[in-house]
């Protein structure tokens, strides 16, 4: 049970720059998701807290203590990595006492330990199997167990999914979410996929190019994403975004002084007339059914590509023109030359 | 390929059946010649079946030596090349799975100028640098001692080079994972990477072993006293016989006990 603090942290490699200026609470018991596109420095940062790269400046304190010039081991955390980074040569029980061991653990409490996380994980009848033996998901379990059984300040997670197939995926997130509410540890995930990032988060910490886009809940970041890199890279389908001038006449929208560009959600375009609503000309390219809903892609007639969800599977062909109607309350105002909201 | 033609099936097996004979007749010849009397193979008729005197053969390489030929008992020799073909293979896996260790897993100056400096000793065999290795092993006194006979063969570039190339393979966040477990560096090694290591360990061993066994230039270079020979260089020493001739049905006999621990 800890606090975990980032102060104006920085990593340089020569001339690059993979982390620049990090400042991030986490508070106890809190599941903080960093996500973003690959190189946005996400991993560098998890790494720097767990110790295993160091840190050219800023400061690290793991419940209240400053960690930056601590060996991993001594960090008090625990870590998942994406490859599960089992130890081949040893049991499963092998592995989840190894760092026990290390630490001079009593025989009593290390057995205590591992029975407990084998019952938490239900990995009881693989203990005495080596990893090789074990399926991806089993192997997945043992990673986790080998952190539980350290009971640390910290998890930090090393996008632990990503080499699942899609459906264990789904029940391994569930799992995760499930076991890190149980024990109330805080911890720190890194993963680049952002449906991972929008149902496991507290908070989710967007990043981009060794940079904090924007922290808070997934509601929030969804919801009014602060800058135009947050608001292309959360949802799927990603957010329309357009030129102002896309819309026609904008003397109806109240839009706040500077906005250049606009983002509106593909669910909240529609197809059929609002009171209040802008309509906007624009040809049918492509409709892509999904299931429940689908998605169908425009050309406005200003040029510019939309996609709108829709539900169910409208009636409509490649090559008809239909019309677009958004409600001045849809739209997120930027300005295209900071980035940034001009409404926040 | 799963085909079925008989004829095909024959001739595949003939032409093996040949090559094997070719290679087993003169180990067989020497094995033959090894179990009859001294004059049986100097008759001009070579005898193809065991004669009776195998026995006699035998326990008079291992336990007397031919005097004549300046050889000590074979058991001598075979315990010589036994014990520095372990030493040779002993000594080049721990010298080179410590500095492949280095050489892959720490960060330090020089370090890929120091893993080529290794590697170019791949072209300088103990048969090249024979001289000044002697002229070393000479003034260090190390002649006609075990040292001076596995010292200079010890440093291998080529085992270093294999477990490097494993160590490469070795996922480095099995390292991480072992450092965030509290596993120091020393500890790392012992308790992940030498288990890891250990089919190729054990492989590497029996190469080394038959390396170190079938030396011959250099333990015939720095041993003058008979109770360092090693098997190897011994025959050499049995069959050049000074105004007899060679008794060759001894130095078969010699010869077959030097081949049996490679193989």
């Amino acid at each position: 049970m800890a606090t975990i603090n980032l102060v104006d942290l920085h990593k340089d490699y020569g001339n690059s720059h993979a982390v620049r200026g990090i400042n991030l609470s986490v508070a106890d018991g809190e599941l903080i998701v960093l996500v973003g596109p690959s190189g946005c420095g996400k991993s560098t940062l998890l790494r720097m807290v767990a110790g295993l790269e160091t840190v050219s400046s800023g400061r690290i304190e793991i419940g209240g203590r400053d960690v930056v010039k601590a060996e991993p081991a001594e960090r008090d955390i625990a870590m998942v990595f994406q490859n599960y980074a089992l130890y081949p040569h040893m049991t499963v029980r092998g592995n989840l006492e190894y760092g026990l061991k290390n630490r001079g653990t009593p025989r009593a409490e290390i057995d205590r330990r591992v029975n407990e996380a084998a019952e938490i994980l239900e990995i009881g009848p693989m203990l005495d199997r080596k990893p090789r033996q074990l399926s991806g998901g089993q192997r997945q379990r043992v990673a986790m167990g080998r952190a539980i059984v350290r009971e640390p300040a910290a998890f930090l997670f090393d996008e632990p999914l990503s080499n699942l197939d899609a459906k264990l995926r789904v029940q391994m997130r569930v799992e995760i979410r499930k076991l890190q509410r149980r024990l109330k540890t805080t911890s720190l995930y890194v993963t680049h996929d952002q449906l991972e990032a929008m149902t496991l988060a507290d908070r989710l910490v967007v990043m981009n190019g060794g940079l904090v886009e924007q922290i808070g809940t997934p509601t929030e970041v969804y919801d009014r994403p602060a800058t135009l890199f947050v608001a292309s890279f959360i949802g799927s389908p990603p957010m329309n975004l357009l030129p102002v001038s896309a819309l026609g006449n904008t003397q109806g929208l109240n839009l706040p002084a500077g906005t250049d560009m606009v983002g509106i959600r593909p669910d909240q375009m529609h197809l059929e007339p609002r009171p209040g609503a802008t309509a906007l000309p624009a040809t049918a390219e492509l409709l892509e059914p999904i299931g429940g809903e689908s998605h169908l892609h425009l050309r406005l007639d200003s040029g510019h590509s939309v996609i709108l969800s829709v539900p169910g599977r409208p009636s409509i062909t490649e090559g008809t023109a239909v019309t677009v109607y958004i409600e001045p309350a849809a739209l997120h105002p930027f300005d295209s030359k900071t980035g940034r909201r001009t409404d926040a | 390929m799963v085909e079925n033609r008989p004829w095909l099936t024959f001739f595949t097996h003939l032409v093996l059946i040949i090559g094997v004979v070719i290679v087993v007749f003169p180990v067989y010849l020497a094995f033959i010649a090894s179990t009859h009397s001294g004059g049986d193979f100097l008759r001009g008729l070579v005898p193809l079946l065991p004669g009776p005197n195998a026995v006699e053969n035998y326990s008079k390489m291992l336990f007397e030596g031919i005097s004549t030929a300046g050889a000590p008992p074979l058991w001598i020799m075979l315990a010589n090349s036994t014990l520095i073909a372990i030493i040779i293979a002993i000594g080049k896996i721990i010298i080179s799975l410590l500095s492949a260790y280095a050489i892959v897993f720490f960060k330090f100056p020089f370090r890929l100028l120091a893993f080529w400096i290794i590697f170019i000793t791949l072209m300088l065999p103990v048969e090249v640098r024979i001289i000044p290795t002697f002229a070393v092993v000479a003034n260090l006194g190390l002649l006609n001692s075990y040292l001076g006979l596995t010292l200079p063969l010890i440093a291998s570039a080529t085992a270093t080079f294999l477990f490097r190339q494993f160590f490469l393979t070795v996922p480095d966040e099995l390292m991480e994972a072992a450092r965030v477990d509290g596993a120091g560096p020393m500890k790392f090694f012992r308790d992940i990477l030498l288990p890891l290591s250990r089919t190729n360990i054990a492989a590497l061993f029996v190469i080394l072993f038959i390396y170190g066994w079938v030396q011959y230039l250099w333990p015939l270079l720095v041993t003058t006293d008979s109770r360092y020979y090693t098997v190897v260089m011994g025959i050499k020493r049995l069959a050049a016989t000074a105004d007899a001739e060679p008794q060759w049905h001894l130095v078969m006999a010699a010869v077959v006990l030097a081949m049996l621990p490679p193989s």
